[in-house]
């Protein structure tokens, strides 16, 4: 208790820094997949191949290396990101590539005759997506996506590598330093305080995503049929 | 004189990858006439019936609607014309998120300006046509297929348009709501609105249609009023496909 007390100030940052890269992650991997996954759902060759190679090529990087590489191959391109830009892009560009998947998928799942008799009426392309194939598309993609962000949230614990001061480093810090200062150890209590921590965060989210679920599922009880369910898998850390 | 044809094609051709889905399709549909396309499965009834709004791109031939050229290449003007021709497709196709009411108001109220107590009122008169003023607040998936194909119809005409396409509109329907569906397409028939109607319902096409257009291979083998292309037929093809089909499906 005294512990905490003490280091109270130190573990506020590192909570801070932790919800601020949290939540700037979650910013552009959510506007970078609704756009992606969208542009891979038009009739543009070009721009579904584009996204394809995006997708393939950040998914199967190990996050880690792509934080690393952002980290340290950016400054050899001119770059001079500082260690919280650096995981930042690297989660993005892995998260984006996760989330445009699921966004295309849960999209394609639409049937295609809704794209056509909204195309039919005379909707302009943007209007078939916010107000036909989107909507319908969004029960499809909230599960998967709200795990690929707790995923996310998680993943910026992967700061603390690069020296990122994010709550997860701070404990290991605060564990360091009791050690030497101090002469016990603390990091049973210290990573207990984390993990419930991390714990808190991430289930406040599923449990928005869930609420979020059940107000869209709400109007229409409608049976989804099967060959319109298929969402994509929840995406895995690598 | 006689005034120019509402729809009008000419030589207009479809591919497929490597496979010719129509070849040089020559077809006029006067304003106020209803003309309907048979054919046997694959001849490239639904093919034509979407060229006609760009559903399918042509490749090549011209399309004129209400006198004034389409241009092919342009999706703009393609989304334009989609507004003045109406489609009904064989699965209705409503919007399942949405409710009846939402259904029928929402292209009125974004492509033509209207309110949305002008778009409602015109909604619900229209329901009330079909019979379904009723379901105006329920969701599609608490309709059966007949009444959902008759909101699909009256969505489309909620639009004001100058004539829609039906691809098989009865198709995936139960026998004992077919015929609700094409008392309403007789309606619409009386009351003077142009249509194009592919359909399988040959006792329908006898009775209502101007002109029976027959397709085979991705091309017209012949047209001609009801009585004569049912009556005597001229071409081998289209006497195989009329002989092809159940005699009582010919004088239903
Ligand atoms: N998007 C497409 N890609 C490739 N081939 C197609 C496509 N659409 C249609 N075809 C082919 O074009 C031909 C004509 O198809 P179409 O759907 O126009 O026939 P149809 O006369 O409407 O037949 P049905 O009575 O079975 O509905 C078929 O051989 C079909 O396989
Ligand atoms: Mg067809």
């Amino acid at each position: 208790m005294d512990l905490l007390v003490k280091n109270l100030p130190f573990i506020l940052q590192g909570l801070g820094m932790t919800l601020a890269l949290s939540l700037t992650t979650l910013l552009f991997v959510t506007v970078l997949s609704g756009l992606l996954g969208v542009l891979a759902t038009l009739r543009f060759r070009s721009l579904r191949v584009l996204v394809r190679v995006w997708v393939e090529l950040f998914r199967d990087i190990p996050l880690i290396v792509n934080i690393f590489l952002v980290f340290f191959v950016a400054p050899l391109a001119g770059l001079d990101l500082t260690p919280f830009w650096a995981v930042t892009v690297g989660l993005s560009l892995w998260g984006s590539a996760n989330g445009a998947e699921i966004v295309r998928s849960g999209l394609n799942a639409v049937p295609r005759h809704q794209w056509q008799s909204a195309a039919a009426l005379g909707l302009k392309t943007w209007e078939v997506y916010g107000f036909i194939t989107g909507p319908q598309a969004l029960r499809a993609i909230l599960p998967p996506f709200v795990g690929l962000l707790t995923l996310l949230i998680q993943a910026t614990s992967l700061g603390a590598l690069v020296g990122v001061g994010e709550f997860f480093k701070v404990g290991q810090i605060i564990v360091e330093r009791t050690t030497m200062m101090e002469g016990w150890n603390p990091a049973f209590l210290v990573y207990g305080a984390v993990l419930v921590t991390y714990f808190v965060i991430c289930s406040g989210l599923s449990w928005f995503g869930r609420w979020l679920e059940r107000r869209l599922g709400r109007p229409q009880a409608r049976p989804v049929p099967a060959a319109a369910a298929s969402p994509a898998p929840a995406p895995q850390l690598p | 004189m006689t005034p120019e044809p509402l729809i009008s094609l000419r030589g207009l051709t479809k591919r497929f990858g490597g496979f010719q889905a129509l070849h040089g399709i020559d077809l006029d549909v006067e304003a106020g006439s209803v003309v309907v396309l048979i054919g046997p499965s694959g001849s490239g009834k639904s093919t034509l019936i979407r060229c006609i709004n760009g559903l399918v791109r042509p490749d090549s031939g011209s399309l004129r609607v209400a006198g004034r050229p389409v241009d092919l290449g342009d999706e703009g003007a393609w989304q334009r014309l989609r507004t003045e021709i109406g489609m009904v497709f064989q699965d209705y196709a409503l919007f399942p998120h949405l409710t009846v009411l939402r259904n029928m108001t929402l292209t009125p109220m974004r492509r033509l300006g209207l309110s949305r107590a002008e778009a409602e009122a015109q909604a619900r008169a229209l329901l009330a046509r079909v019979g379904l003023a009723h379901k105006a607040e329920d969701h599609p998936s608490a309709l059966s297929g007949g009444q959902q194909q008759r909101v699909a119809i009256v969505r489309a005409l909620a639009m004001r348009p100058k004539a829609i396409l039906f691809d098989e509109p009865t198709s995936a329907l139960d026998p004992e709501t077919i015929a609700d569906v094409l008392d309403v397409m007789r309606g619409l028939a009386r009351d003077g609105t142009t249509m194009v109607v592919v359909t399988h319902e040959m006792g329908f096409a006898r009775e209502v249609a101007d002109r029976v257009v027959f397709m085979a291979e991705g091309a017209i083998v012949e047209e001609g009023p009801p009585a004569a292309l049912f009556g005597e037929p001229r071409h081998a093809r289209t006497k195989s496909f009329l002989s092809s089909l159940r005699p009582e499906a010919l004088h239903a």
